[in-house]
């Protein structure tokens, strides 16, 4: 039996398994598909997620159902992706405000990106915490301090409920209202904040106070992108008589 | 019923010498009914009531007191450090920690000789360690007990960035820099109100053909001179300094004079400063530089000199570098030869647990996860209990 190298050029340990199954080891040969994927990944499928949070690895044998135990004897067995660098097993990282992270983020420069998101997020901290300690003794309890919650709350208030779609129905384009998945919804929220920044401002403020500018009065319901998300609803409050245009 | 309002009384002082939290100790004050005068944190761990540097001893190592507002204002109109102003903007007061480094030169300034000639400091450390925040800790201590306070707070700014550079009217082959020497002038003025009016000059000081500053003037007449004729403000900064060390010695004198720099190694360093024929000014033909110089050499008495060095801003300096035979050079170490070094270190366990004390009190960790055990040490980890590395982190959490 030849000793199979996997495709990195490390060997498997468990390699007379693989004898049995030659069609799946011609799988894990570079794989690529009929349909090219350009912006997925291009890992072979055979390939399993990492595991980050610490909290899976402390766990012992134990407290583990059947199934755990054999998801952990397959990890034990199949190769794993390398994790991107844009994650962490820290107890403060935050997918969506990664998410966020990548968005800001230009030329691929990650640094930068993530600089200016920590800036915002002292920035809008410097001024609530500020408030707090120049208000009164009852009225301090009232402010919110933590950024992150502030995050949160003005991205869930800028999300669309309801979006449009150009539908094309004898000869002529309708926007016609279509519900819209919840990572759309996210999507559009961070995409208006983000372009609303960056072209409604004076170009000499920095982007950090245009973004805690924004998302401070995001937080309160007031703003621009609040606007914006209340004309998307009123444009398709408008067009429901197309509603049935839609075949999904 | 008595048995149980004591007892009532007594679970509530326990209750709140366990907790940090300051809403505790305020119930603890209701029930208690304590006159209003009384702080109203009796309890903290990371506080200590001791405002005066004086009065500060080892233990209160790691507790950080209120800088009184009426002293920042006289003090410290330029000394403190910028991310240091923006934190006490925002917690709407100016607490300093009590560290070593800064305990130390205090404890040798009040023991000092002040007949013998004047005694030199160097708060030398890694980048961030806190070496400006204990320079500005004995500048306040040197200000309570009433000494002049000549703060020099960033060398560096005096060696690069300059806007108008006028050749010296008093040497031909020096250069003057009226912006930074008047900007310097009126905050001098600031800090030493008091002393502008009882020093005299010794010597008849000549600006123009029409401008002349006679012998016996009050002092604060030759620095409004400085700071309405921008022009010769440089060559007044140089007459000042005269001035001050010849008078602060003598026993008619009665003042102490506290010389504080900060960025010591800009004095020995190189500048970034072009003439207009593009070729570098050296350090010697800066007439601000040159006067400072001067300043430094401990050939006066009747006070102290205490200086920091800095890498951040300094010039043609490796990043990693920061130990004064290095920072300073060759030159540099001579000339400041001998002085007391005084190592300014990372936080130690106590420190770094009083400081996020402070952070939890003053609501700047805000994160749910910077208050658990698993938060802290990683805090602990990814600062390295450097201060303002945690000061940073802690800014966005």
């Amino acid at each position: 039996m030849a000793s199979y190298r996997g495709p990195k050029g490390g060997s498997l340990k468990y390699c007379h398994i693989f004898k049995m199954a030659a069609s799946i080891t011609g799988l894990l040969k570079p794989w690529t598909p009929r349909v090219i994927l350009v912006r997925w990944s291009r890992y072979n499928p055979y390939y399993l997620e990492p595991e980050i949070q610490r909290e899976a690895y402390s766990v012992p044998d134990t407290e583990l159902t059947t199934e755990e135990k054999q998801q952990r004897e397959l990890k034990e067995l199949r190769p794993i992706k390398a994790a991107t660098s844009g994650i962490t097993s820290s107890v403060f990282s935050d997918p969506v405000l990664s998410k966020f992270i990548n968005m800001i983020m230009k030329g691929g420069d990650k640094v930068l990106a993530k600089n200016i998101m920590t800036d915002t997020l002292e920035h809008v901290k410097r001024k609530q915490v500020e408030k707090y300690h120049k208000a009164p003794q009852g009225k301090g309890e009232d402010i919110e301090c933590n950024p992150y919650t502030i995050f949160h709350q003005a991205l869930d208030n800028c999300k669309p409920v309801i979006g449009l779609a150009s539908i094309q129905k004898g000869g002529k384009f309708y926007q016609v209202p279509i519900p819209l998945t919840d990572n759309r919804r996210r999507f559009l929220a961070m995409k208006w904040i983000i372009t609303e920044c960056r072209e409604n401002r004076h170009r000499r403020t920095h982007l950090y106070e245009k973004l805690s500018q924004e998302l401070l009065a995001a937080f309160v319901k007031e703003g621009n992108v609040i606007k914006k998300k209340h004309e998307l609803h009123k444009m398709a409050e408008s067009n429901r008589a197309y509603a049935h245009y839609r075949w999904w | 019923m008595a048995l149980q309002r004591v007892s009532f009384r007594l679970r509530q002082t326990v209750a709140c010498a366990r907790s940090i939290h300051t809403s505790g100790c305020r119930h603890l004050q209701e029930a208690l009914a304590v006159e209003p005068e009384r702080n109203p944190e009796p309890f903290s761990i990371f506080r200590t009531q001791e405002s005066d540097p004086a009065c500060q001893l080892e233990n209160h190592v790691g507790q950080y007191y209120t800088l009184p507002p009426a002293h920042i204002q006289t003090v410290f109109p330029h000394g403190l450090p910028a991310r240091f102003q923006l934190q006490m903007k925002t917690f709407n007061e100016g607490c300093v920690m009590v560290r070593p480094p800064a305990l130390e030169v205090i404890s040798y300034l009040k023991r000092a000789d002040y007949s013998k000639p004047a005694l030199r400091f160097l708060f030398y450390g890694v980048k961030g360690s806190g070496k400006t925040m204990s320079l500005c800790h004995t500048v306040h201590y040197c200000s309570t007990q009433g000494w002049l306070v000549v703060h020099i707070p960033d060398a560096h700014l005096w060696v690069k960035n300059c806007k108008e550079l006028l050749p010296s009217s008093y040497n031909g082959s020096r250069f003057d820099q009226p912006l930074q020497a008047t900007n310097w002038l009126r905050n001098f003025r600031v800090t030493n109100e008091q002393f502008l009016s009882k020093i005299q000059t010794r010597h008849r000081y000549v600006w123009t053909k029409r401008e002349f500053t006679e012998e016996g003037r009050p002092l604060g007449e030759l620095v409004d001179q400085g700071i309405t004729r921008v022009k010769s403000s440089s060559d007044v900064v140089g007459a000042v300094i005269k001035e001050l060390r010849l008078q602060s010695g003598q026993p008619e004198g009665c003042f102490r004079m506290a010389v504080a720099v900060d960025g010591l190694n800009a004095l020995w360093g190189r500048s970034t400063i072009k003439k207009e024929d593009k070729s570098p000014v050296s350090i010697e033909e800066l007439t601000l530089m040159h006067n400072l110089r001067k300043l430094v050499k401990n050939d006066w008495c009747g006070g102290a000199i205490i200086t920091a060095l800095s890498q951040t801003g300094s010039l043609y300096t490796p990043k990693t570098a920061y130990l004064p035979h290095v920072l300073l050079g060759e030159e540099g170490f001579d000339r400041m030869d001998p002085f007391v070094p005084v190592t300014v270190s990372n936080y130690s366990e106590k420190e770094f647990e009083s400081c996020y004390l402070y952070y939890q009190d003053r609501q700047w960790l805000q994160h749910p996860q910077s208050r658990t055990e698993e938060g802290k040490k990683e805090l602990v980890f990814m600062s390295n209990r450097n201060p303002s590395a945690l000061e940073r982190l802690c800014a966005f959490l």
